[in-house]
């Protein structure tokens, strides 16, 4: 459904990512993993639009999508929940959830409706709280508040940003069963996480990306018992450990 | 053609330009206006002190002007003083009313700060047509006398033009000298990055308030001028905001930040309006057209423009190579570079020192509700490279910022070999020690490579306001000897060569390796790294590696907090990991590596049904 | 206690102050959409005043066609505005666009002198009352009519932003663009209504204050800054803050030249945002922003 081919993106000054390349199939839940400042975010944002690919493809249904605008993309079927979540404060939960539904153009009043009531039946916290402004919600229905708001698109594929990010461990738990329950109902997930356990344990397949490229790429039951998979969030590759070994003894340091 | 013959060829030209004027214009009418265009000149230099070289935005130059122009009409008119007493007056006074307005609008920026001054400068104008027993009110005051040499008074335009150009040339001098000293590069640092110049040790507080002032006080002397000369006569209308604005326009148009500019701006809105006069009514909105036109295509000004032009890149290399910074750098860089021997490590030992250079205890910082940092104990041995790491969110850069003085810790306490630094200002951390570089570059962009590491030197160097004005031997020796430490820097990081770019236009690799230079310069104990190695690619990360080595065998201390693990398993002596504002682990790279609960910060812990 | 004075000056200050929370709300919507400070707001008040003056006593055409005329005129020319001197120069530094605009501010003022003559000019009252009898008390007609069309233009603005899909884009708009965009709502279209928006509030400044002082060139400076000073006050970038920002200086100057000092008058708008700067920068609705490091 939604294919990269070598991609890279610069982020001002930067090269953030050096030759992506990823896909992910229909149904699918895929992982996107890796440390901080490995490119995770600048891959969502190059996908979505607001960010613009120097080099390389981006397909989506089969369809080159490389370079379009932001409101575009949105308008094909790809659907975001940022890092950060990015609720508008200053209105309601429930004029949240409608914006949601914006990039829908041939949705009928009924549909949209019965989108909305799907969202209030997977958080049921989001019916009670839907005349509340966002700045008064916590983190957590914040979070809720954002997968909601991505649901109502009802698009193709939905891009989740980091979801457990700030979130206490227990709704990080009720996050991830959303996300597995999103997900049997239909939805294409692509998910970008720094927490690579739990992602793992929901996802079908994941990439790691380190320093803009992608490191690994397996299924999600093989990553989880890939030893090689710390290396690459804690940087202990072989050839550092010998060139720490032999500056050390050139320093005579210990 | 050494410095001292250029200036006298300068100062040569200038001398016959002045005097040969009046004789070749000889109507009243043009001199008079030639006369006001250098008062505006004047204060346009002044606007362009506070605004060009230290960036705050001042819409209260009118005002300023007025007070200078009143303060010696009173002075005159009322109570006799010969006029050249009121120089002083117009001056000093209105530089205390520009203390008046930089001290409450220290915090302030932006368009907060445009409007305060637009208040400032309103309630002035206001207190100058109500004060009636002082100032004579709308009424203004007529009849300001010339200034006398001797039994000579200066009534006539040709001969106040004298007066009036050799003071443009004092002050103006004054500017040129400004720019480029220690002051003047700590106003241009505050202008670039206010937050990087406090961490490299300029008292941004200190420089703003004197920019304020002497830009009021130019002003000042700009009103004594338009006081004695022309109509004698002033009238609180002339000082309104809209005259600020058309002072703003002139430093705008002339360019912000040059001297001359200033000079060509003002006499151009001065004087064409007289040539234009055949646009009447519409004049003003050809102005003000010429206004938007300009920002849009000429937002450097005419000096903007000027200074791209090949002749003057020319021009500029020609004076450059006979100035004293020029030669030196010509000189270090003829010898094939000399092999700087890195002095022996420096291991001074402190007070309370056992090898502990810098000591944290109990250090909070809360944000609101969120607790950033929350009580986190940390120990960075003399000589040694230690990473902070962590997490996203972990608050590894909260507690850099605390360590640098950005922020003020809620709790807990940092002492730096011995002396407790905790919560005090960035300047006054860097003085005594501590440098750091930024997780997004903040160097002076539009500075010369040079000028950035001059300005970290700014804490261990000395010359004053008045010293960067005039220039005595002492300011010189200084400014030698700090050039020479800066090319030092430059020679140790790998920037030789590129002593006189604009920071801003290095590749990406090269600004970082910039910035790292700026901290060395101000001779630190311990060095603050943030993310040094963010968007590096390999062969630059391998240099930086280097780098980081040949500066601690120079006994600098570094403290670095990085994300590429690679680099920090690589360089590190000690690692300590933080999550969620907490310490929970530290140690060697290996046996960071193999703690199960760094792995399960970093790899996430799978979390189940309790 | 003279209490039908103060019932008089009570009334002309909550008029006046509905004249700044018009133009402050003008100000905001602009800097909350495109982050720009509009140094020609107060132009955007002085411009309609002459176009309304003009239909009214030169073309005679009655009142209310005549603010219809002058709301659509001041839309389009928001419209144009944003085109001409805000869209050039939407990525340079703050400094070349707070010229900018004052530039254009200055371009009105002398193109509306250029048109309309050097005469003040006296815009004709929507009434033909002279005085209202209010509590014993005569009150200056206008003022009523001055609160009352603000309360009911507010009164639409909220039913706007609340109610409607497009008021909900728009405001989704000015607090996270960036989002807004990933929600497939076009942006570009959006900071234009924005700026067609604010240039109708002008015109309700304009034409509301018209026939109380006279119309000339000037009248949309002073306006103009103490708007800007009444939104710094209220938190700037608050929509309900740029209006109780602006009834507080309204209500405030005419308090303070009477019992103070009539000759300071314009000054205390600017005295009270200096202290409101000293004491609390936020104003009483805004937030802290502090620079990351």
């Amino acid at each position: 459904m939604l294919k990269l081919k070598g991609v890279e993106t610069w982020y001002g000054a930067i090269q953030a990512i050096k030759g992506i390349s990823l896909d992910v199939s229909q149904g699918e839940i895929v992982a996107l993993l890796g440390a901080n400042g490995a490119g995770k975010s600048t891959t969502i944002k190059t996908i979505t639009g607001l960010l613009k690919a120097t080099k390389g493809r981006i397909e989506f249904m089969g369809k080159d999508i490389t370079g379009m605008e932001a409101e575009d993309i949105a308008e094909i079927g790809i659907a975001c929940v940022p890092e950060g979540r990015r609720i508008f404060p200053g209105l309601t939960v429930l004029d949240n959830l409608m914006l949601g539904a914006i990039p829908r153009k041939n949705a009928s009043q009924a549909d949209i409706q019965k989108d909305l009531d799907r969202v209030y039946e997977i958080f049921p916290q989001l019916k009670e709280s839907r005349k509340r402004l966002g700045w008064t919600l916590s983190g957590g229905q914040l979070q809720m508040l954002a997968i909601g708001r991505g649901l109502m698109a009802n698009s193709k594929i939905l891009l989740l940003d980091e979801p457990s990010l700030g979130l206490a461990p227990v709704l990080v738990q009720e996050v991830f069963r959303v996300i597995k329950e999103i997900n049997k109902a239909g939805t294409t997930i692509l998910l970008v996480e720094q927490n690579a356990r739990m992602a793992l344990l929901i996802a079908n397949r994941g990439f790691v990306l380190e320093t803009g490229r992608v490191m690994l790429a397996d299924t999600a039951t093989n990553l989880l018992a890939n030893e090689e998979m710390k290396v690459h969030y804690l940087g202990a590759h072989a050839h550092v450990k010998e060139a720490r070994q032999q500056r050390r003894s050139e320093r005579g340091r210990v | 053609m050494n410095t001292s013959t250029k200036n006298l060829l300068v100062a040569a030209v200038l001398v016959v330009a002045v005097l040969v004027f009046p004789r070749l214009v000889t109507s009243n009418y043009w001199l008079n206006l030639i006369n006001l265009s250098i008062s505006l000149a004047v204060a346009c230099l002044g606007l362009n002190i506070v605004l060009g070289y230290a960036g705050q935005l001042s819409l209260a130059q009118a005002a300023f002007w007025g007070v200078g122009a009143y303060t010696s009409a009173i002075l005159t008119t009322r109570l006799g003083m010969p006029v050249w007493t009121g120089i002083i007056a117009a001056f000093f006074i209105a530089a205390f009313f520009g203390v008046l307005l930089g001290i409450p609008t220290l915090k302030l920026s932006g368009h907060y700060l445009a409007m305060a001054t637009i208040g400032f400068g309103i309630i002035l104008q206001l207190i100058l047509v109500n004060a009636i027993w002082l100032t004579n009110g709308s009424d203004g005051i007529p009849k300001i006398p010339s200034p006398w040499i001797g039994s000579h008074e200066l009534k006539a335009p040709g001969e106040f033009f004298y007066v009036a150009a050799l003071s443009l040339t004092l002050f103006t001098w004054g500017a040129i000298h400004l720019k480029d000293s220690r002051v003047g590069r700590a106003f241009m640092a505050i202008r670039e990055n206010e937050m990087a110049a406090g961490t490299a040790g300029v008292d941004t507080t200190y420089y703003k308030v004197v920019a304020f002032s002497l830009s009021a006080g130019y002003a000042g002397f700009g009103g004594w001028l338009f006081a004695h000369s022309g109509s004698h006569y002033i009238s609180p209308d002339t000082f309104s905001f809209e005259h600020s604005v058309i002072i703003l326009v002139m430093a705008v148009l002339g360019g912000n930040g040059s001297a001359i500019g200033s000079i060509v701006g003002a006499t151009l809105l001065t004087l064409l309006p007289e040539v234009l006069r055949f646009l009447k009514d519409s004049y003003m909105m050809v102005y003000a057209a010429g206004i938007v036109l300009i920002m849009i295509f000429m937002p450097s000004g005419i000096a903007g423009v000027v200074k791209n032009l090949p002749v003057s890149t020319r021009l500029r290399e020609w004076w450059r190579s006979g100035t004293e910074a020029g030669k030196q750098v010509a000189a270090a860089v003829s010898t094939a570079a000399p092999a700087i021997d890195p002095p022996p490590a420096t291991i001074s030992n402190g007070p309370g020192s056992n090898g502990g250079l810098l000591r944290v205890r109990g250090l909070t910082k809360h944000f609101g509700g969120l607790k950033a940092v929350d009580g986190v104990d940390m120990d960075v041995r003399r000589g040694e490279i230690q990473a902070l790491i962590g997490p996203n969110g972990s608050g590894k850069t909260t507690i850099l910022n605390m360590l640098s003085g950005l922020y003020v810790p809620t709790s807990g306490e940092i002492a730096l070999d011995g002396a407790v630094v905790t919560g005090q200002k960035p300047h006054v951390i860097t003085a005594h020690g501590v440098a750091r570089t930024f997780q997004n570059i903040r160097l002076f962009g539009e500075l010369t490579v040079l000028d950035n590491v001059l300005i970290g030197q700014h804490s261990r160097s000395k010359a004053g306001l008045a010293a960067s004005i005039l220039r005595p031997r002492s300011q010189r020796t200084e400014e030698a000897a700090l050039r020479l430490k800066a090319l030092e820097a430059l020679e140790f990081v790998g920037l030789r060569g590129k002593e006189f770019a604009e920071a801003k236009s290095l590749p990406y690799g090269l600004q970082r390796v910039l910035e790292l230079a700026r901290a060395l310069a101000s001779d630190p104990k311990l060095l603050l790294l943030d993310e040094p190695a963010a968007g590096l690619n390999a062969a630059e990360t391998e240099a930086l590696v280097e780098l980081l080595f040949q500066i601690c065998d120079r006994g600098i201390t570094i403290l670095l907090v990085e994300h590429d693990m690679s680099l920090v398993m690589n360089v590190s002596d000690h690692i300590t990991v933080l999550n969620f504002g907490k310490k929970i682990a530290e140690g060697s790279a290996e046996e960071v590596e193999h703690n199960q609960e760094v792995i399960d910060a970093y790899l996430g812990r799978e979390v189940s049904n309790a | 206690m003279d209490w039908s004075t103060n019932l008089q000056m009570v009334a002309a200050g909550l008029a006046m102050g509905s004249i700044y929370a018009l133009v402050a709300l003008g100000f905001v919507l602009i800097f909350n959409a495109v982050n720009v400070v509009n140094f020609a707001q107060g132009e955007f008040a002085m411009v309609p005043a002459f176009v309304g003056v003009w239909l009214l006593t030169s073309l005679n055409i009655p009142f209310v066609l005549t603010c219809v005329i002058t709301v659509v005129f001041m839309g389009l020319f928001g419209i144009v505005f944003q085109r001409i001197a805000y869209y050039p120069l939407r990525n340079r530094s703050f400094l070349p666009v707070v010229i900018s605009t004052i530039g254009v501010g200055i371009f009105l003022k002398n193109g509306a002198q250029m048109i309309f003559g050097a005469e003040p000019l006296s815009m004709p009252r929507p009434t033909s009352a002279t005085a209202v009898d209010m509590l014993g008390v005569f009150v200056d007609p206008q003022y009523i009519v001055i609160i009352i069309c603000t309360l009911a233009l507010l009164g639409f603005q909220y039913f706007f932003f609340e109610k409607t899909l497009l008021g909900k884009k728009m405001l989704a708009t000015a607090q996270d663009k960036e989002m807004a965009r990933l929600l497939g709502i076009r942006v570009v279209k959006m900071i234009a209504i924005t700026f067609a928006y604010s240039s109708i509030l002008g015109a309700a400044a304009g034409i509301l204050i018209g026939p109380i002082f006279f119309v000339t060139k000037d009248m949309g400076a002073m306006i103009g800054l103490k708007a800007f000073c009444s939104a710094i006050v209220g938190g700037f970038g608050s929509v309900p803050g740029a209006i109780l920002g602006g009834v507080f200086l309204g209500v405030i100057e005419v308090f303070a030249a009477y019992y103070v000092s009539t000759a300071y008058r314009d000054a205390f708008a600017f005295i009270i945002l200096i202290l409101v700067l000293l004491l609390r920068p936020q104003g009483f609705f805004g937030e802290k922003i502090a620079e990351k490091a």
